[in-house]
């Protein structure tokens, strides 16, 4: 035996293990959410589903304080935030770039583009800001998403892409699908709009083309009316490529993507730590590590698409029939 | 507190230097080393022991859950790269990309951790590559021959490439893996190291232990908190430092962990991918029932302190009071007051103690008494008779025997007496009783009686003594020079007073007689009255004897005789003798005619 370790061990024993959690329980945490979507929000279930996992009551020791809307009056409920309103934010998708100013709460986010490009964070591994949370890799995975459609129905030659362009990335993302229809022989058709507002009439023009495909890129908007989208690439016979999952089981074709429940229970962990006094800067921007594919079987055969002979029923994570 | 007070009170005396509580730290001290120190030995070789035994078990767990974690992750890179041997199986042939890349997507679907395949025919180029995030390719492509996965797996079949962060941030690492056949070529992985998480998380070692890999290098691959992975290699700790600190000993380590608190850690290395598992448990909770042990020998401790503390006030207290007695009385004792007597009934040497004290007091009360006595006695009796009273009383018993009586008188005194004043009388008699006091004191004689200006001595007797004739003619001597010195002031005053002595020695009757109340020691006998008889026949400064004091000492002093005197009580006419004159150095001129003087008075 060493004398250093008994010395060590002693000083170590005597030590009382300090019981500071319990007394941290009885503070109640004030949580902002901010998002661009609108109740029923998954996002939100998501994240709560994470808070009550890690012992967190709503109303007993966290408060949600929930805002939605579009990203001017974000911005304009953001401007009124003080510090010490809140002990932390949470946003997602273009209600994060409202949130690019604030500076002094905590805030985490999750977004499909990138934080760096966005200049919330430094760098993924080290934020180094009071912004950090989760990536989607959306536009790592926008060719995918076009390859993918292609392999399942190999005769598309002309895709609609539906965007909402408050979308921080929504440029890059749309570059990176155009290269890949280039690279694919697919001419895509370009259909944005800004917020929800304009969704019916970017449905109106995508209508009017003459895609046999739709893309639609994932994001707060189109996940809201996701159904309404299902529902028109059905009316239209086009075979849809969506970015989560939650499109398909509300009749979309295709989905490729992070699992956005997962990520966002998930993001209560940082949550977690973070109302217990770490820093955000020195926490790293988590990607997705499991991408899933879904396929909704029902609209398949709607739409008559020979799945037989592709190879996307052995590669999907999760099939909806 | 009567020990407190015991202590004011001596501190009023003056008394404060001595340390009145160094008994209660005397009992202290025993009692601590006998109940305390035992108590700590005992803590201090339970700790030790138990420091080993529980240092020894945790070793044990920890190895045992680092193999387990060392296992899974070989589990975890065995099965990708045994599901890479699959697509390497058969040889390119034309045309047969397309299976090829089914079977790469297959690969895919079945192992969640590769990211990206790619396969290679026997040249090294790049035949298929499927991934999760970028497209797919198929047909010839790029020449991967002098890749290090390449050569790496051609020589040793399977190859795990170094730990490579993605966005400086995701753990990555590729694996590549050849066929059997050279012409099945090779497949090469991009393996996403974030989902060993799942091995590293599930480890608990006790409630707060966890376990977690780095490589060679020292880069962190995984931890149960994932966000220290992905920062990738900005992260602050030093995980290379934790690895070189914990060694390759079986027996574990004590470190400060990678949360900065001490921790006992211990490494096992999976030496097929080159990482090493770090399995770490809390040095609060690793110890925490030597830490129990501890507290409770601290308590035990501190209740042996505090009986000790107990135990040795109230044995102090036991003492200190039965002290304090024996203080206080043989204060009192010393002082005089014999007749005080300590009261302990501790029923042990003290209370022995204070029977003794008591014991000594009675004695000193009782030869108080005595010399007290004593010297009462020898202002009324001879100070011989006085001794002898207290001493040995059987002396005094009436009994016959040999004495020697002195008569002195002073002569012309009755005259003086009825002409002077009484303080002139009482003068003279005080110089005269002082003169004779003094010479009876010099040579031992017993004096009987005063008797106005009459003086009655006795020798050997109750004292004997050697040669009493002798003694008793030295002693008239020595009366009458002494008287006579005196007598000269009288008469130079205009008092004619003389002294004349008479001695006779016979045989009387000598003892106490009186009553209760009032004893005196006398002489009686025919010889009492020849010495009185012949004082009364004695001139001034005339010492007169019987012819048996004449016989004894006529070798030594010279006698004269006077003739035979009838003296009254004797029918017959006794002869008597004088000192010489000679022998009494009277120095005054006018004795002759005071002599005259004195006779015709």
């Amino acid at each position: 035996m060493k004398r250093r370790d008994f010395i060590r061990l002693v000083a170590g024993a005597m030590a009382f293990p300090v019981i500071a959690r319990a007394q941290e329980a009885r503070k109640i945490y004030r949580i902002f959410w901010i998002s661009t979507g609108s109740e029923p929000d998954p996002f939100l279930d998501g994240f709560r589903d994470g808070l009550r996992s890690l012992g967190y009551v709503e109303g007993k020791n966290v408060v949600l304080e929930k805002h939605y809307g579009n990203p001017s009056a974000l911005r304009q409920v953001i401007s009124q935030l003080r510090r010490g309103d809140v002990d932390l934010a949470v946003s997602s998708g273009p209600a994060t770039r409202a949130m690019a100013t604030v500076k002094d709460i905590p805030v985490l986010f999750a977004l499909s583009g990138d934080p760096v490009a966005l200049g919330v964070v430094k760098s993924l591994a080290q934020p180094g800001t009071n912004f950090t949370g989760s990536t989607f890799l959306s536009l790592e995975l926008a060719g995918k998403r076009v390859e993918l459609l292609k392999d399942i129905c190999p005769r598309i030659r002309r895709l609609a892409v539906l965007s909402n362009t408050d979308h921080p990335g929504e440029p890059s993302e749309w570059r990176a699908t155009q290269q890949t229809c280039a690279g694919l022989d697919i001419v895509p058709t370009y259909v944005p709009f800004s917020g929800a507002g304009e969704l019916d009439n970017a449905l109106e023009v995508a209508g009017d083309s003459d895609a046999d495909a739709m893309l639609v890129f994932p994001d707060v908007v189109t996940m809201v009316d996701r159904a309404k989208l299902a529902e028109f690439a059905l009316a239209h016979r086009l075979p849809s490529m969506f970015g989560w999952s939650e499109y398909c089981e509300a009749g979309g074709l295709l989905s490729y993507g992070a699992n956005q429940r997962a990520t966002y229970r998930w993001l209560a962990n940082y949550a977690d730590r973070i109302l217990r006094g770490e820093d955000p800067a020195v926490l790293p921007v988590i990607r997705p590590e499991k991408f899933e594919l879904v396929i909704n079987l029902k609209t398949a055969r709607l739409l008559g698409v020979e799945l037989d002979t592709s190879s996307i029923l052995f590669r999907a994570n999760k099939v909806i029939s | 507190m009567p020990e407190f007070v015991a202590q004011s009170s001596l501190t009023a005396r003056g008394d404060a230097k001595r340390p009145r509580r160094s008994l209660f730290f005397k009992y202290f001290a025993t009692l601590f080393v006998a109940a305390v120190v035992p108590l700590i030995l005992g803590a201090v070789i339970e700790a030790s022991f138990g420091y080993r035994d529980q240092r020894r078990h945790i070793s044990e767990v920890l190895q045992s859950e680092a193999r387990g974690a060392a296992g899974r992750i070989e589990a975890f890179t065995d099965e990708i790269s045994d599901q890479l041997g699959w697509v390497v199986q058969f040889p390119w042939a034309q045309g047969d990309d397309d299976r090829h890349r089914v079977d790469a997507l297959r690969l895919l679907q079945q192992v969640p951790a590769i990211v990206s395949v790619s396969l290679l025919d026997e040249t090294g180029t790049e035949r298929v590559f499927v991934s999760r995030l970028r497209l797919n390719r198929t047909g010839r492509g790029i020449d991967l021959s002098a890749d290090p996965a390449v050569i790496g797996a051609r020589a040793n079949k399977v190859w795990y490439g170094p730990v490579q962060y993605q966005h400086e941030s995701e753990p990555y690492m590729r694996i590549a893996v050849t066929g059997n056949l050279p012409a099945a070529g090779i497949a090469i992985a991009e393996v996403n190291l974030k989902l060993i998480w799942d091995v590293i998380a599930a480890i608990r070692i006790g409630q707060t232990g966890y376990a977690m890999i780095v490589d060679d290098s020292g880069q962190l691959i995984a931890h149960p908190d994932i966000s220290l992975v992905l920062r990738g290699r900005t992260g602050s700790i030093d995980f290379g430092r934790i690895k070189y600190l914990v060694g390759t000993t079986s027996r574990g380590a004590v470190i400060t962990g990678d949360k900065g608190n001490p921790v006992v850690a211990l490494s096992v290395h999976a030496a097929d991918i080159g990482w090493t598992v770090i399995a770490m448990q809390p040095i609060v909770e690793a110890f925490a029932p030597i830490r129990a042990a501890l507290w409770r020998s601290s308590l035990l401790i501190a209740l042996g302190v505090l009986i000790a503390i107990a135990l040795a006030y109230w044995r102090a207290h036991r003492m200190s009071g039965p002290i304090k007695q024996l203080e206080e009385g043989v204060e009192r004792i010393g002082t005089g007051h014999f007749d005080h007597r300590i009261g302990i009934s501790s029923r042990d040497e003290l209370e022995q103690l204070a029977i003794r004290f008591n014991e000594m007091a009675s004695e000193l009360a009782i030869s108080q008494q005595k010399t007290v006595r004593i010297d009462r006695l020898k202002q009324f009796l001879a100070p011989q008779v006085a001794e002898l009273v207290e001493h040995s009383a059987e002396l005094l018993e009436a009994q016959r025997r040999e004495v020697v009586v002195v008569f002195g008188d002073l002569r012309g005194f009755t005259a003086f007496s009825a002409r002077a004043e009484p303080d002139a009388i009482m003068a003279v008699l005080r110089e005269y009783y002082a003169a004779v006091g003094a010479v009876t004191t010099r040579y031992e004689a017993t004096l009987i009686r005063f008797a106005g200006d009459g003086v009655m001595l006795l020798v050997n007797a109750p004292v004997a003594c050697d040669k009493p004739a002798n003694h008793a003619v030295q002693l008239a001597i020595d009366l009458q020079v002494a008287v006579q010195s005196i007598a000269g002031k009288w008469c130079a005053a205009g008092h004619a007073i003389g002294f004349g002595v008479g001695i006779a020695m016979g045989t009387a009757t000598v003892g106490t007689v009186g009553y209760e109340g009032r004893l005196d020691y006398t002489a009686l006998g025919n010889v009492v009255n020849l010495a009185s008889r012949l004082c009364g026949l004695a001139k001034d400064a005339q010492i007169l004897t019987d012819r048996v004091v004449a016989e004894k000492v006529k070798d030594a002093v010279p006698l004269v005789s006077i003739g035979k005197h009838v003296i009254k009580g004797y029918d017959q006419p006794l002869e008597m003798f004088a000192v010489a004159q000679g022998n009494l150095p009277l120095t005054r001129p006018d004795s002759g005619l005071r002599r005259l003087e004195i006779e015709t008075l």
